[in-house]
């Protein structure tokens, strides 16, 4: 790992914390669908410099779709009904799960592993994908029409009912 | 300078934390959907890292399958919940 690579690294997640913080506190669907997609660009560094090229590309793709669902001006606000006071013990809620997350890694080296993987890795991903893991494959696809179906359904219901 | 899985994994926590604030502080339910991705994310790069640094046995790129499928079920999750939660525009 040279320091190209641990450069790279730094900078991405750098990048990417930069962007989620920008999704958690920017005003405007437009300024929350930008920070998503620099968050995928971070993330796409982040898998890079970790020698999983395809993750990276699957990534990109994955959060600019995020990005511009975020971003789109076709869905309304919809007001939450839980109270300022229940927003700030989530607030320190999320706090919490991060000091204890950063102590979990604090802890968390103790294991050192060889990696024979190439930097992109797609033949042994398509095995697992494909051969190993097949039936799980077939969930996710499972999954996102599912998800795509009961989306474009619940806005057809909507518009009907209006 | 390297990068070692505590590097990682702190990387993932905040990210995770990160998401967990965005989907608790946002007041709109569809803005606050959008922090389900960002723990999605910091998920998949503790997998990814793991897979790169710590992976002793079994098959060695499984990490990385795993942040695959959380890729995509992050988009589909936020396509479902924005879906449910309303659209509207020109008609």
């Amino acid at each position: 790992m040279d320091s190209l690579h641990a450069i790279g690294f730094y900078v991405s997640s750098g990048v990417s914390l930069a962007g989620a913080m920008g999704v958690a506190l920017l005003p405007g669907r437009g300024l929350r669908g930008a920070s998503m997609a620099v968050v995928g660009v971070g993330l796409a560094g982040i898998y890079l410099s970790l020698s999983a090229g395809f993750v990276a590309a699957v990534a990109l793709v994955c959060y600019a779709g995020c990005a511009f669902l975020v971003a789109s001006p076709l869905y309304r606000p919809l007001e939450g009904v839980v109270g300022p006071m229940w927003r700030q013990v989530g607030a320190i809620g999320a706090a919490a799960l991060l000091a204890i997350l950063a102590y979990s890694a604090f802890r968390g080296d103790f294991v050192h592993a060889g990696f024979y993987g190439g930097a992109f890795g797609v033949a042994n991903l398509g095995r697992l994908f494909f051969a190993h893991d097949a039936l799980s494959t077939e969930a996710l696809a499972v999954l996102v029409l599912v998800a795509f179906a009961g989306a474009t359904a619940a806005w057809r219901v909507r518009e009907r009912t209006r | 300078m390297t990068i070692n899985l505590v590097a990682v994994f702190f990387v993932a926590a905040g990210l995770i934390a990160a998401g967990a604030f965005a989907a608790a502080w946002r007041r709109d339910l569809t803005a606050a959907v959008a922090g389900v991705p960002l723990m999605f994310a910091g998920a998949g790069v503790a997998f990814a890292g793991v897979a790169r640094f710590a992976a002793a046995g079994g098959p060695q790129l499984f990490g990385q399958e795993f942040a695959v499928v959380l890729a995509i079920a992050a988009t589909a999750l936020l396509a479902m919940g924005l879906g449910i939660a309303g659209r509207e525009g020109p008609r």
